[in-house]
């Protein structure tokens, strides 16, 4: 980590979560005293059955989704709190989305560059530097010119993973990103994702993959009705007798 | 898959069925008390006569060696100098009586047809920025997340389409122009900016509504604020869904601009009012003015068709 701040910072965990409750207007209750807490180089899977409230709980990590209760700190700071800036926040808490939402009016290499120009104010060869070398890094050094409309699911998934990591986060968050990928397809983005895992990249990571969840998680996590359920190693939880998760399990593998 | 020869069967058929149309038209026109004067109309677009030059005061011709024509005037003042001339009607020494006419230049200038036609361009053109500009503000203050910028833009959107221009016109010019001491001009352009931008409003917002909502949280997740998702993500696609509707809407604007001939405004359509009275060929005088109407929203309707090219691009 290239962190600089004291050591007992960064022996702190990256993202609490403390009881978080989440209402929805129409009185739905989502996320029920939801806690997680997920360390630096951690890599966290939640899975659970649609509905059970693991992706609007990853949405609230970043704010996209607001809490009715609780708190949420990242890297210590109060994202409940009025005075916290969330556009800075976000800036350090990348996104990957199931439907990838680049945009469409930006090449690849455009997508890439966009926010780091308009945000971190790099300059347009600075942020094309960077853009290049991850998108080589993800295997897409010759689609960089192309729109997003001439590129695969899992071309346009991995212009996405490129598209967080230009803003140099701390912690990417993915909200499904192999579900709406053609089987052929989900192979090379979890092979990004695995190499991302490898280099120390904090990763929160809602998914249905439960070999990607054996093979590469720290921590899997069992969401169910809003609550979190179970929180084991993979060895551990894959061989638990939860029976709600052994239930679920039955149904997806 | 249409086959190509059914293509130029189609194409063919066409044409015979316009031939048809055109010439029931032309024998209609024969058929009818009525004679055609064409030719009369060229002076009121394009005047080729020579213009008279005339004095300003009473005084006493002067043509120096140069040929350059003054009047020396009676009373103490300036004298008229006229440089530029084609025909000189005075000779050296007459006696000039205010009004009369010293000299001649040929050349042409436009009639009032080409220049109804200049500003009938000139309303549209410049209401059609303002409408713009309205139509954007007031579309984003209608998906915008305070209350009371959407209570107010669908207050805007709703009276003004809920009344009729020329209502509007009206009341932007006696009232509103009362109040503010605005010309004609002014008070038309305002009228046809506000009515156009309500409509231009209600496309922008429906443009910005068609962008899928992960646009701007993907935007937001990558730190852009609101106003820079805005800019960067969300209106350079709203645009260019908004651009075929939006054609529509300017071609209207073009068309509405002639109710400002009743603030008097010499735009196209009053000019051409004015030309039948003096020309007594009120059938090709409207014909006219339809093609040159015709012609004016052609040419954005092309230019529209050609951005909408360029812009997609991406797709």
């Amino acid at each position: 980590m290239t962190d600089s701040t004291t050591a007992s910072a960064t022996s702190m965990p990256l993202i609490q979560a403390r009881n978080v409750n989440k209402v929805f207007p129409n009185g739905c209750h989502a996320l029920k005293d939801v806690s997680l807490d997920v360390q630096r180089g951690e890599v966290v899977v939640i899975i659970g059955p649609s509905g059970s409230g693991k992706s609007t709980f990853l949405r609230t990590l970043n704010q996209l989704e607001t809490i009715t209760s609780g708190g949420i700190f990242v890297d210590q700071v109060d994202l409940t709190d009025k005075r916290t800036d969330i556009n800075v926040v976000r800036e350090e808490v990348g996104m990957v989305f199931q439907a990838f939402n680049l945009f469409p009016h930006k090449t690849a290499l455009g997508n890439v560059m966009l926010a780091p120009m308009k945000v971190l104010k790099q300059s347009k060869a600075e942020a094309q530097k960077t853009a290049e070398s991850l998108l080589e890094r993800v295997g897409l050094a010759d689609r960089m010119d192309n729109y997003p409309s001439r590129l695969s699911g899992g071309q346009q998934q991995r212009v996405a993973i490129a598209r967080s990591l230009a803003m140099k986060p701390k912690v990417l968050l993915f909200d499904e990103p192999t579900s709406a990928l053609d089987p052929e397809m989900v192979g090379e983005v979890l092979d990004v994702m695995k190499e991302l895992a490898k280099e120390g990249m904090t990763m929160v990571v809602v998914t249905h993959e439960m070999g990607f969840a054996q093979e590469v998680a720290d921590r899997v996590v069992f969401m169910e009705d809003g609550e979190l359920a179970l929180e084991e190693t993979p060895e551990r939880f894959f061989h638990s007798d939860h029976p709600r998760l052994q239930r679920f399990l039955g149904q997806v593998l | 898959m249409q086959t190509q020869s059914s293509r130029w069967l189609g194409h063919g058929l066409y044409l015979v069925i316009m031939a048809v149309l055109i010439s029931g038209v032309y024998f209609a026109g024969q058929k009818i008390d009525y004679s055609w004067h064409w030719e009369r109309l060229w002076p009121y677009i394009i005047n080729t006569e020579s213009q008279d030059i005339v004095a300003i005061t009473d005084g006493t011709a002067v043509v120096d060696a140069a040929g350059r024509l003054s009047i020396e005037p009676d009373f103490g003042d300036d004298p008229q100098i006229v440089n530029v001339y084609d025909t000189l009607v005075s000779r050296h020494g007459d006696l000039i009586f205010q009004g009369d006419t010293i000299a001649r230049i040929d050349g042409w200038r436009f009639g009032p047809i080409a220049e109804g036609l200049w500003v009938t361009i000139k309303i549209s053109f410049i209401s059609l920025i303002f409408a713009v500009l309205l139509g954007v503000m007031f579309g984003l203050m209608r998906v915008a997340h305070g209350q009371v910028w959407r209570n107010l833009a669908v207050t805007y959107v709703e009276v003004i389409r809920g009344t009729p221009l020329l209502v509007q016109i009206f009341i932007v010019y006696f009232f509103i122009g009362t109040v503010f001491d605005l010309d004609r001009f002014t008070a038309g352009v305002a009228a046809l900016s506000i009515f156009t931008g309500a409509y231009v409003a209600e496309i922008v917002r429906a443009g910005i509504q068609s962008v899928p909502v992960g646009q701007m949280e993907a935007a937001r997740s990558l730190g852009m604020n609101y106003v820079e998702a805005m800019a960067y993500v969300i209106m350079p696609q709203a645009i260019k869904r908004t651009l075929p509707p939006l054609a529509g809407q300017f071609i209207n604007l073009i068309k509405d601009s002639s109710l400002v001939s009743v603030i008097s405004i010499t735009d196209l359509t009053k000019a051409g009012r004015e030309v039948v009275s003096g020309s007594f060929a009120p059938f090709e005088v409207w014909f006219t003015v339809a093609v040159l109407y015709l012609v004016v929203t052609g040419g954005l309707s092309l230019l529209i068709q050609r951005l909408e090219k360029r812009l997609s691009a991406s797709d």
